[in-house]
């Protein structure tokens, strides 16, 4: 046996396009697969060994079992990495928490809603520790590669903290707001190289919040440009659920 | 004062000389804005611009840029700094992003002058541009005294209609010029009509500022506690953009980045920005300017106060980009003159009780 370091990757609920994304990226990088050895990875390959130190995990946590799961993983592993954005904010799947279960269940499942174990959809971190994130929906795959990078070093994935209007404006973009769009860059974390806006389209928030952003006065922004209080509620919580609820939590709170 | 003339239908002749000899970048159109980039095609050139998202700084210092190359691998670490050195011309930089140049040659000069920056700088010959108008509502250039081209230009150029008025400001700009046909000397027509436009175009700019720029530093230093910057961070996005789209804001990051044999890699810079949340933080966690209020008073003080008393030159050249970005409408002039506003009752108050 040699003594590369060994990776496993575990999905939970999401869509799987993370995983794609961790497979496309060896395209570019295949040293990657020459620097450790891939010991699990349901999306790629049939073997499956129990013995890893560094665990990538996608999906968010909706049912009790998935609990379980997420503790046997944190066991085993020395280095437990949120990959993308369901993983480390809830992701898309947290639309339903500021719904009542019920009425979530029986619209996804029908008239089988009893069958299915479901509950609200929970970052990975508010079940175990974690070492880190990829955030992104899906993760950007120099980021991700960069990210393997660090921890083979012994540091953390290096994740931007500032928001994706500094790479947009490193990247010479006019602002939407200035062409009758509305973006989510200011509160958003950056790291995809402004991806959504470089393309014309307002940012959706998928990386997550920034540390301290200014929520309040970037619905002020919004309306100013014409968009209603719902559809400001709707824009933020499609990725941000959990942290716009948290924020919101803290801003009563103080 | 060498003024030499050039009609402006052997522009497209000149400019394709410079560009088969130096690597030419000027203003071009990108969607309805525009930016400097490198120019292919001379018609590509847009000497009718207003103002470009990014400053022409970035031509001297790039967003991003490799600053050294590593390997650790062998017996003697071997360390390669990288310098840019291509002959380059930047044609087309208005007078206030001049001033800003200028600025940034003693910011990147003075102290441990900053080597890669220092061989941009030394392989760039600059051919500034003459404002007729004022560029957006936002611009301030008069008031900040950048309305008129300082020294450290090559060559510098102003739009009599047909023909455009050069005048050789270095040795450099006469070779640059050597490219260009049908050049001549200016006769006393020309000096006259140069004279016409300069002064028809001086009253269509306005002063913004209610107070001269020689009261910045002591008013800045006055105003370290007022609320108006409490008001201004609670609006404050902390967004950075301000800082991105400044020319002469300098403060960069620098982040290694190794290869997958953990031994080699590079090492580059990235502009930084002093309103983001982190940009304070030191080793430990402390952050020393944790508030919002805090960093945009700082961004003040540096404009304002810290860069005219260390270089003599006032940190911001009014071009009026960060207001024009600023998603909630935080302006220069706006504060300051409501700083100066502040200031006037107490400066009376204290008059009277002198009387
Ligand atoms: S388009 Fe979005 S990310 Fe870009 S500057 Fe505007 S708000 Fe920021
Ligand atoms: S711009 Fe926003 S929504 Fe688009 S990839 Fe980046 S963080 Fe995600
Ligand atoms: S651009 Fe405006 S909102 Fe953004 S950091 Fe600067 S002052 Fe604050
Ligand atoms: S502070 Fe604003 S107006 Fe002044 S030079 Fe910078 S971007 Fe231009
Ligand atoms: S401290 Fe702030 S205002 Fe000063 S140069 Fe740096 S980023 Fe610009």
């Amino acid at each position: 046996m040699n003594n590369k370091p060994r990776i496993a990757f575990f999905d939970f609920t999401g869509c799987e396009g993370c995983q794609l994304t961790v497979i496309d990226s060896l395209e570019n990088h295949p040293e990657l697969l020459e620097a450790v050895d891939i010991v699990q990875f349901r999306e790629a390959m049939s073997e499956k060994d129990d013995d890893f130190s560094i665990a990538f995990i996608e999906g968010s946590c909706t049912r009790s079992s998935d609990e379980k799961r997420l503790e046997k993983i944190r066991e085993q592993a020395a280095l437990v990495i949120a990959l993308g954005a369901c993983a480390h904010l809830g992701g898309v799947n947290a639309v339903r928490n500021i719904q009542p279960l019920e009425s979530v269940r029986r619209c996804v499942y029908g008239e089988k809603a009893e069958v299915y174990e479901t509950s609200i959809a929970k970052p990975i971190g508010d079940v175990i520790s974690i070492d880190g994130f990829i955030p992104g929906c899906p993760i950007d795959p120099e980021e991700f590669i960069r990210g393997v990078k660090r921890l083979l070093q012994g540091n953390r994935p290096l994740i931007p903290d500032y928001p994706v209007c500094i790479e947009c404006k490193l990247r010479e973009n006019a602002c939407l707001f200035q062409r009758g769009k509305v973006c989510l860059g200011p509160i958003t974390r950056a790291g995809c190289g402004a991806l959504c806006p470089s393309l014309g389209v307002g940012c959706e928030g998928c990386r997550g919040l920034i540390p301290n952003p200014n929520i309040t006065w970037l619905k002020e922004v919004m309306a100013e440009h014409g968009q209603s209080s719902e559809r400001i509620s709707a824009k933020m919580g499609l990725f941000m659920t959990n942290q716009i609820l948290e924020s919101e939590v803290i801003d009563v709170e103080s | 004062m060498t003024l030499k003339i050039l009609p402006k239908k052997a522009l497209p002749a000149w400019l394709d000389g410079l560009h088969a000899n130096y690597r030419l970048v000027g203003p071009r159109a990108k969607q309805e804005n525009f930016v400097f980039d490198v120019i292919q095609n001379a018609e590509d050139l847009r000497l009718d611009y207003n103002t470009t998202i990014l400053p022409p700084k970035k031509v001297l210092l790039p967003q991003q840029e490799t600053i050294l190359q590593f390997d650790t691998s062998k017996d003697f670490h071997q360390v390669e700094p990288v310098f840019e050195d291509t002959p380059t011309v930047l044609f087309g930089v208005h007078t206030c992003d001049m001033h800003a140049i200028n600025l940034m040659d003693q910011v990147f000069g003075q102290g441990y002058p900053d080597a890669h920056y220092q061989t941009r700088r030394q392989h760039t010959a600059i051919v500034t541009l003459e404002c007729l108008n004022p560029c957006t509502e936002f611009c301030f250039c008069k008031s900040m005294e950048t309305l008129s081209v300082p020294e450290g230009f090559d060559l510098h150029i102003t739009d009599l209609g047909n023909v455009l008025a050069i005048e050789i400001g270095s040795g450099q700009g006469l070779t640059l010029l050597q490219h260009a046909k049908m050049v001549r000397d200016a006769g006393p027509k020309d000096y006259q009509h140069l004279q016409d436009v300069m002064s028809e175009k001086w009253p269509r700019f306005a002063y913004q500022l209610d107070f001269d720029i020689t009261e910045l530093p002591s008013l800045i230093a006055l105003s370290y506690k007022t609320e108006v910057w409490d008001s201004l961070g609670d609006r404050c996005l902390g967004c950075g953009i301000c800082n991105v789209v400044c020319p002469t804001c300098n403060c960069f990051d620098v982040i290694d980045e190794v290869d997958f044999d953990l031994q080699s890699g590079s090492r580059y810079r990235i502009w930084d920005s002093c309103q983001l949340d982190r940009f304070c933080s030191v080793a430990g966690g402390h952050d020393f300017r944790s508030s919002r209020a805090n960093r945009l008073r700082h961004r003040f003080l540096h404009k304002f106060k810290y860069q005219p008393e260390t270089y003599k030159i006032v940190g911001c050249v009014g071009c009026g980009r960060c207001a024009q970005e600023c998603l909630v409408h935080i302006s220069p002039v706006d504060v300051l003159n409501e700083l100066y506003r502040r200031q006037v009752p107490f400066a009376s108050i204290e008059q009277e009780v002198l009387v």
